[in-house]
């Protein structure tokens, strides 16, 4: 018997079936993409047992920060700048393209009106920097100044199918929400959604 | 699928169709690389689990001075939640805060287990000493009082705890009465 000669093809795999696998979790993966927003602050929301799910469109986010800063934003680019428009002619603050164009890249924001253009000029000269810029929510307190209330009024104006979600932090205190709330109360808005993770409801519980 | 059969195969003596057999397969090492290079980017940069999202309704905010006339809600049947801070609960069962027994009675319990059985419990009690209404509905009545030091946490909890619960009649109030504000003393801080 002669010896066993060594092989001297290396052993081949066939990677034709694990390709295909790939590149059926990349198709899966890119049709069911839903791409993270840039947030202006990260909100770790608590959690509920409510199904509802959160609307797709046309909607209205009041985010509250774990420091209770308050931030503002609707999904759709075309209503920010309808909305930008409206604030602008009622506050008398201009804005230039350059600048509404920017606004409109934004998911949300917690600037003054005051502070708002200058906010925006970093972001029209230098991109990069506009992320780095500290953003001191938008004011909510007292009557006069409350700020919120006029983006909400704006924002209905610009599309009056808005639905409302308030987005809060775990640890956001109480009277901020309070706060938003009777910003949203004012304007006869009684209804809303809060935002929340999902968990599971306890065992033998039943939806009625 | 890689390979590609080449046709013919030709005779056992011929070398040269031999040769030509191994060139044909393509390595798909890389191919199956980028595609795993792919799904990684995708799935970091998408955001799987959609929120969930609590409707909650709030009374019209009423501007006219005209006091409506409601009847005023027994006490027996209302399980009243102060939230304060350090996540505890005041809980004032089926008392008035101007009770006697008011002082001695309030409860301070946690979030989770502990407030969804006295919620339970008092709702049974409740149910047992008043009934059903005449649309068949229990007759309890949960008032959330949020204290200034609660989170926002606190407050999604309890309303959580209310649909847990299944107590349809609740009550979102943030003012305190005095004499509430006298039961809880600094706790309503």
């Amino acid at each position: 018997m002669p010896a066993l000669k060594p092989k001297r093809n290396y052993p081949m795999m066939d990677m034709t079936a694990m390709c295909d696998v790939a590149f059926l979790l990349l198709t899966f993966f890119i049709l069911t993409a839903q791409f993270k927003s840039q947030d202006a602050a990260t909100i770790e929301t608590p959690s509920s047992i409510s199904a509802i799910k959160v609307p797709d469109k046309d909607l209205m986010i009041i985010s509250i920060g774990k420091d209770g800063k308050v931030y503002f934003g609707v999904d759709n680019p075309n209503t920010r700048i309808a909305m930008l428009d409206n604030i602008s002619q009622t506050e008398g603050v201009q804005f230039t393209d350059k600048q509404k164009k920017i606004f409109s890249l934004q998911a949300n924001f917690g600037v003054p009106i005051r502070g708002l253009s200058q906010w925006l000029q970093v972001g029209a000269t230098t991109p990069d920097k506009l992320k780095e810029v500290v953003q001191p929510g938008i004011p909510v307190d007292s009557t006069a100044q409350n700020e919120l209330a006029k983006w909400i009024y704006q924002a209905r104006r610009a599309n009056s199918g808005l639905r409302i979600a308030i987005k809060g932090d775990n640890v956001a205190k109480f009277p901020v929400f309070k706060d938003v709330m009777s910003s949203l109360q004012a304007q006869n808005i009684n209804k809303f959604n809060l935002i929340t993770g999902t968990e599971a409801p306890p065992q033998g519980w039943k939806a009625d | 699928m890689a390979e590609i059969a080449q046709g013919g195969g030709g005779g056992h003596g011929d070398k040269k169709v031999r040769s030509k057999k191994a060139s044909t397969r393509v390595d798909m090492t890389p191919m199956v690389d980028l595609g795993f290079l792919l799904i990684t980017f995708f799935i970091l940069a998408t955001t799987l689990s959609k929120p969930s999202s609590m409707s909650v309704a709030v009374p019209d905010k009423q501007n006219d001075t005209k006091q409506q006339e409601t009847e005023p809600l027994k006490a027996s049947k209302v399980l009243t939640l102060f939230l304060g801070k350090d996540n505890t609960v005041w809980a004032l069962d089926r008392l008035a805060a101007d009770d006697d027994k008011a002082k001695t009675d309030l409860k301070k319990v946690s979030y989770g287990q502990d407030l969804r059985g006295l919620i339970f419990q008092s709702q049974a009690q409740v149910d047992r000493e008043h009934g059903k209404d005449d649309k068949g509905l229990s007759q309890f009545v949960c008032v959330i009082k949020p204290l200034k030091s609660s989170t926002y946490k606190n407050m999604v909890d309890a309303l959580d705890e209310m649909a847990v619960t299944k107590s349809k009649r609740y009550a979102l109030v943030d003012a305190l009465t005095d004499k509430e504000k006298e039961l809880l003393g600094d706790k309503a801080n």
